[in-house]
């Protein structure tokens, strides 16, 4: 996944993967054979789809094999008992299966993991069972025979005709699988399923990705279920039970989950493997659970990730190039093009509060607070633990919806709006516990954030239309800008999680940066951090704000909140205690009473959380 | 009126089946956040070895222990070797691919050995069903609810009553502390998922004189007593057993006014909607989402 532009190793792939399918007719024995490479593409179609739901938004669907029947039985059913035509019938079961795959996102809004397996086996043996006892139009458990043949006008196509088809349709699906993954789609898919907090906060709406997600997946196995129809010409309830979802998910984890070949290996194997285990007599099933066993407990990354894992490691050991981190801040022309705000659009705050209240249950973590943030200023807020610095934090991102009061932003009410609309809307932050895609490069934790920069849609990204390139390299070189201005740049083709600590919260702060906001709200970023390090973050602050950022700093650290503040505001319990310059709230009797108690309060409650 | 006498009862006795088999999810998910998906396996082991043992001559009081102790055994294997490797975390499917893949060999090793034809167990009970208000159930159908509530009841005076039964709900709420606390968190997850176990052969042996006992026994029996214990919430024992009464109850009257099929299109969609309605199980407290 490291660059997408380099694409040479997939246009290879590509290549073998075509001249494979134009070869596999004149290889095959018979005409039964062929029919087992035509059901291997089938599954390979619907292992695509699932690659994208589970491999790129981490989603773990176990109905698949439901919607591959609304696709069969539509077309099956229009083609046979309406008498429609290919292209009509399956554009059908596209948008049968697109309403389907709509409607099993809308459960991800609020549930996931194995709940989410849950919705979707029941959605599965719903999608059965309704095939088994609506005989009028599925025919009950015989089904639907007869199927008519393809018929394009110019005679019915035979077997070899179908052969062709099928191959074009599954070559096109794979390249088009390949470009989702290696989209700005995958790619903030994939960030989704790693932090959705944090993707979120730089202006990403999960919801439209996970739809996006399952919509694709839909559309495949519908496409699969169709085909298959045409294929069999004869569809019945025993082919979508929930041991086929099982199958499907498997050819993924199989082959690998979220790489580009996988899902083909996966599904190559599990159609071909059957015919071989044949020779274990009644031990059948028993060999195959057994393979499926092993390659879960020795290769758990699948046959190609483990592939692709053991080229990074040579990779790596001949790549022994040390990498230096660099000073940071390291402004350049092009940085501070990107990053200068314009303060032309508001006079007076740009971000306040008015009687702000957030309440967990009977508890007020922040309660009736108003403070005002003047543009290009460094606002602290400070207070012992527990004082609600983090509550209102994430009231002022998005991330909690006041309970009352408003937040404004240039004026506007922002109380409720979406934490990823607040963020395109020009505010965004980094976290207490850094937040970030751990799983991904340097390079492309900070093209994430640059998503809505991008004009390019969908279809640009799907079919490579003209731009797509050119916009993606042109983010692709502000996102090494970036790095470069941390002092990051040599790492950017880095894992992440593989950095120290210090440079997991430059990347955090690089990360958004990228989306040039004009509120930027840092939550505790000197935790962790060497002295020299914390001198850094200074300079990258006082840099920042003369930008024009304005920066609100939720931070313990004394010296450094002396150093950069232009105004503190001390909270404790919730509320405001104190509000000024640094100095007039450093003598402030009732901050020394917060932080260190008076003899009228109880020394218990220091600290308290 | 004797219709829906007889689809009460009926459904209380499938229900009592599937909240005996989410009894078992509900104690093996609070220890590890992670379960067997094929524990209906578990309750066909049970049946299969009391059948398989009764036709060799050896009776049941000694056969039906027998049975329940292996199937303990085979829990405590696969929470070794298939679960505990690959439970990394909330996002980790591995665990149940790979009880999903156990299953699978088991199941195609049952086959084998005890051939496909189902059998039944007889049982002692089922000589002469009782009348009550034109509705007819065997003596035997009826120990199946008791048998659940007993079970719950007995767990959960394991639970507060028992010093390894405490240890074990401490684990079920914040495993680290737990572990911190001097508690053994790996043991607590082997006799975990020896009891679910159990109680997986116990629901398996009861159900074995009314349903056939064959390989493929569990499959459904296991999906459907996973998806009560999640609609429940699994986190309250009580809520998984009402909700497994009150899904048989469901099933057979949508079966007894419709059929087979519909029974399972009513019954899954109502889990949907229940799932969509509380998303954390309908016995769940509310948890506050941290950012």
């Amino acid at each position: 996944m490291k660059n997408p532009l380099k694409n040479n190793r997939f246009l290879v792939m590509a290549a073998l993967f075509g001249l494979a399918l134009i070869l596999a007719p004149w290889l095959v024995a018979n005409s039964f054979q062929l029919r087992v490479v035509m059901l291997f593409m089938i599954y390979a179609l619907v292992a695509m789809g699932l690659n994208i739901l589970v491999g790129l938004a981490g989603l773990v669907s176990l109905g698949q094999a439901g919607i591959y029947a609304l696709g069969a039985y539509a077309v099956a059913v229009l083609a046979t008992s309406y008498g429609w035509g290919f292209f009509p019938a399956m554009l059908a079961a596209i948008v049968l299966t697109t309403i389907f795959g709509i409607a099993l996102a809308y459960p991800t809004v609020r549930v996931r993991g194995v709940y989410l397996a849950v919705v979707t086996i029941a959605f599965g043996m719903i999608v059965q069972n309704v095939a088994i006892d609506w005989r009028s139009v599925t025919g009950g458990t015989l089904g639907i025979s007869n199927v008519p043949r393809v018929d394009f006008g110019f005679g019915e196509l035979g077997t070899d005709g179908l052969y062709v088809l099928i191959a074009v349709v599954v070559f096109l699906a794979f390249l088009v699988h390949h470009n989702v993954m290696y989209s700005r789609f995958g790619r903030s898919m994939r960030a989704v399923s790693q932090s959705e907090v944090a993707a979120r906060s730089l202006g990403i709406d999960p919801t439209a990705r996970r739809v996006f997600a399952f919509v694709i997946s839909a559309v495949y196995a519908g496409v699969a279920g169709g085909l298959y129809a045409y294929l069999n010409r004869y569809v019945n309830p025993d082919t979508f039970s929930f041991s086929d979802s099982i199958r499907f998910l498997l050819m993924v984890i199989l082959g690998g989950s979220g790489t580009t070949l996988g899902p083909i290996v996966g599904a190559g194997v599990l159609t071909w493997i059957p015919n071989v285990l044949q020779a274990f007599g009644k031990w059948q099933l028993f060999a195959y659970g057994a393979l499926l066993a092993v390659v879960i407990f020795f290769l758990p990354k699948g046959i190609v990730g483990t592939i692709e894992h053991w080229i990074g490691v040579v990779r790596n050991r001949t790549n022994t190039r040390a990498r230096t981190p660099e000073a940071w801040p390291k402004p350049s022309d092009e940085a501070n093009a990107l990053l200068r705000v314009e303060g032309k659009h508001h006079h007076g705050a740009v971000l306040a509060t008015s009687g702000l209240t957030i309440r967990f249950g009977g508890l007020a973590a922040v309660s009736e607070v108003d403070v005002s943030i003047e543009r290009a200023t460094v606002h602290a807020i400070i207070g012992p633990n527990g004082a609600g610095k983090t509550t209102l934090l994430n009231a002022l991102s998005g991330f909690y919806k006041p309970t009352e009061g408003e937040v404004l932003l240039r004026g506007h009410p922002i109380g409720g709006t979406r934490s990823d609309r607040i963020a395109r809307d020009g505010l965004t932050r980094t976290f207490q516990n850094t937040e970030l895609f751990a799983d991904m490069t340097l390079e492309e934790n900070v093209l994430v954030a640059f998503d809505s920069r991008y004009r390019g849609g969908i279809a640009t990204a799907m079919a490579r239309l003209p731009g797509h390139f050119g916009e993606e390299r042109l983010m692709r070189a502000r996102a090494r800008m970036l790095l470069d201005y941390v002092g990051l740049a040599d790492y950017a083709d880095e894992i992440a999680r593989n950095l120290a600590f210090g440079h997991q919260r430059r990347l955090e702060i690089a990360r958004a940066l990228a989306l040039s906001p004009e509120v930027l709200l840092l939550d505790e970023p000197a935790a962790g951090l060497t002295h020299a390090e914390i001198d850094d973050l200074i300079a990258l602050i006082r840099d920042l704000k003369a930008l024009g950022i304005t920066i609100v700093l939720v931070e313990h650290h004394v010296d450094m909140i002396m150093a950069v503040s232009d105004h503190v505001t001390v909270l404790d319990y919730g509320q405001v205690i104190a509000s000024g310059t640094p100095d007039q709230v450093q003598d402030d009797p009732r901050v020394v009473e917060a932080y260190f108690g008076t003899a009228a309060v109880n020394p218990n409650e220091q600290g308290a959380q | 009126m004797s219709a829906y006498i007889q689809y009460l009862l009926s459904g209380m006795v499938i229900g009592a089946i599937y909240a005996i088999v989410a009894l078992g999810f509900y104690i093996m998910w609070s220890a590890v956040r992670a379960v067997n998906f094929a524990h209906g396996d578990t309750l066909m082991i049970g049946a299969v070895i009391s059948v398989a043992l009764m036709w060799s001559g050896i009776p049941l009081y000694l056969g039906i222990p027998i049975a329940i102790a292996v199937a303990a055994v085979f829990g405590v294997i696969i929470e070794r070797i298939a679960v505990r490797p690959l439970n990394h975390g909330s996002s980790s499917i591995g665990w149940m691919l790979s009880t999903i893949a156990i299953g699978l060999m088991i199941e195609a090793f049952v086959t084998i050995t005890f051939g496909s034809d189902p059998r039944s167990l007889p049982s002692p009970l089922m000589d002469e069903p009782i009348i009550f208000m034109g509705a007819g159930v065997f003596m035997h159908e009826l120990l199946i609810p008791v048998a659940a509530i007993g079970l719950l009841f007995a767990l959960d005076g394991f639970y507060k009553h028992t010093m390894l039964g405490r240890g074990m709900r401490a684990v079920a709420l914040n495993p680290m502390a737990a572990g911190l606390m001097g508690i053994d968190v790996k043991r607590v997850a082997s006799i975990s998922f020896a009891v679910a176990a159990a109680l997986g052969a116990v629901a398996g042996i009861l159900a074995a004189p009314i349903v056939q006992v064959s390989a493929t026994m569990g499959l459904l029996l296991g999906l459907k007593g996973f998806l009560v214990a999640i609609i429940a919430g699994m986190s309250n024992a009580r809520g998984v057993v009402i909700v497994g009464f009150a899904y048989g109850i469901l099933e057979r009257f949508v079966e007894g006014f419709g059929s087979t099929a519909a029974r399972e299109v009513v019954g899954f969609s109502v889990m949907i909607l229940l799932l969509l309605i509380f998303p954390k199980g309908i016995f769940s407290p509310k948890e506050v989402q941290k950012v």
